[in-house]
């Protein structure tokens, strides 16, 4: 995916959450990880290239699509990305599957038949079959999070956005959503995500952008940046995150 | 052990109360005939009550919606006014509200159908209850809900109908139910415009036979019928509507 994103800002208040972002890559990018300290503006950032949030000022552009302003131009930016957040993805009321089926039905106007084939397509290809009928609370957090998967990817997006998507995890959970993600990078999938998991930041991406405080510190190719980062303030960040 | 001597106990001070007061209201010497002759009195009345009833019932769900959609809006004076409307509705007796509503407003517009406004003016008086319960159903269900429903690409209107009015129906129904009780024992308010529903029609019988209790009594057993199938309705909803969190 090409982004070309120009100053962006997005203030709360006095809060700059991200405060002149300009970042231009290229088609080559497919998976872009985007890292740094809590409260530095990953989340914000992630928002504003899925189109939930209006920029405060800045430009972006995506694939020669400009960012608009303009609600229902928004909607239709949304409904071409996957959106995985940390955790309380899918709806509770709805079984996995529907949970799946209801957006391509309601959003993509696909016929509730092929929705539901495709549904248990992904469900399968997830190694979900069994919970498929179970609603989200009988899921365990790693299976919730698999399902939620399914459901960014069942629509085949543009790309990926996913924000922190095992930080609410154990261990043993992580690793398998971590696996599915990283097959899905190796199947040619665009991704962006935001992740303290440096190690697979480090196997999975091809660039590495660090936010601080709402401001771009670093950028550049994943094995070089996590190599020999340039800034002191980077290398700190990764000295002290890869300790443990 | 606490909560097995907890148990007892309320067993025990409920199951005494409960004999005690049907043994006193039972062992009264009553003289049925005396309202026997206006057995049709009460049927009539009864009738009245659960028309009305039924009708405001269904009317105040409306009116509870739109003060819930005025109170969520995006914009400023239909929340205003959706609140100001709620809060003086809450605020104020039923029964001035009904005497305002036959005597003044509707003379002033031509209508004077007892039933019609006692009707409009309970669905309303009902509906700023439920408009409250509503507003407290769509602001329970978490933010993450909304955003992920914004980020599918729904819009609000598929949020609403998809995501929040599924969850929060389960959420409000026990005290929906509760509101419905009441709306129809507030009915019996009617009786200051003379539609003649069951309160009415006992205190009708009361005048002629003087007769109180044997009068008055009917009416546990004519709005216990009314109440306790709503009851049951919620219960049976609340389950079909239940989920694991
Ligand atoms: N909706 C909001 N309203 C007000 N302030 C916000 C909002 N969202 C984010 N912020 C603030 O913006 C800043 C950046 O937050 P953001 O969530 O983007 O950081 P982050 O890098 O994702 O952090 P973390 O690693 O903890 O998830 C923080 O100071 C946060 O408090
Ligand atoms: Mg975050």
């Amino acid at each position: 995916m090409s982004i070309e994103a120009k100053a962006l800002s997005r203030f709360y208040g006095s809060t700059r959450a991200v405060d002149g972002v300009s970042l231009s890559l290229s088609d080559d990018v497919q998976v872009l990880a985007l890292i740094g300290p809590s409260g530095g503006g990953k989340s914000t950032f992630l928002r504003l290239l899925g189109g939930l949030e209006a920029p405060t000022s800045g430009s972006l552009c995506i694939d020669g699509e400009n960012l608009s302003t303009d609600e229902l131009l928004l909607r239709e930016w949304r409904k071409k990305n996957g959106f995985l957040f940390q955790s309380f993805n899918l709806f509770p009321h709805l079984s996995a599957r529907e949970n799946i089926v209801l957006p391509l039905v309601e959003v993509h106007d696909w016929l509730r038949s092929d929705a539901e084939q495709r549904a248990d397509e992904v469900i399968d290809r997830f190694g979900l079959s069994a919970h498929s009928k179970k609603q989200p609370g009988q899921l365990s957090g790693g299976q919730q999070q698999r399902i939620a998967l399914a459901r960014a990817i069942a629509h085949e997006p543009r790309w990926l956005l996913l924000d922190e998507p095992t930080s609410a995890l154990d261990p043993e959970m992580k690793a398998e959503v971590l696996d599915l993600i990283q097959e899905l990078c190796e199947s040619g999938q665009k991704i962006v995500l935001s992740t303290h998991e440096m190690g697979f930041a480090r196997g999975a991406a091809d660039h590495v952008v660090f936010l601080a405080q709402g401001q771009k510190v670093e950028e550049g190719d994943a094995e070089a940046l996590f190599a020999g980062a340039e800034t002191g303030e980077v290398r700190n960040f990764l000295a002290k995150v890869m300790k443990w | 052990m606490v909560k097995r001597a907890v148990a007892i106990f309320v067993s025990l001070v409920l199951g005494a109360s409960f004999c005690f007061v049907f043994w006193v209201v039972a062992s009264h010497d009553y003289n049925w005939s005396a309202i026997a002759p206006y057995w049709r009195n009460f049927l009539s009345g009864w009738w009245m009550t659960l028309m009305i009833s039924a009708a405001a019932l269904v009317a105040s769900v409306l009116v509870g919606a739109i003060l819930t959609g005025g109170q969520l809006s995006p914009y400023r004076i239909p929340r205003i006014l959706s609140r100001a409307f709620v809060e003086i509705i809450r605020g104020t007796p039923l029964l001035t509200q009904i005497l305002i509503g036959f005597y003044l407003v509707a003379p002033a517009i031509g209508w004077d159908s007892r039933f019609g406004v006692g009707l409009l003016v309970l669905a309303c008086f009902s509906g700023a209850y439920l408009a409250e319960i509503f507003r407290g159903g769509v602001e329970s269900i978490p933010q993450s809900q909304w955003l992920s429903a914004k980020a599918i690409g729904f819009t609000g209107a598929q949020t609403y109908r998809f995501v929040v009015i599924p969850q929060a129906i389960r959420r409000v129904l026990p005290a929906s139910a509760g509101q419905f009780a009441n709306l129809i024992k507030d009915s019996s308010l009617l009786f200051v415009i003379s539609v003649h529903e069951f309160t009415m029609q006992a205190r009708e019988v009361n005048a002629n036979t003087y007769a109180t209790f044997e009068a008055y009594l009917p009416l546990i057993f004519g709005y216990f019928i009314l109440t306790f199938p709503i009851s049951l309705l919620s219960r049976s909803l609340e389950k079909r509507f239940s989920y694991e969190h």
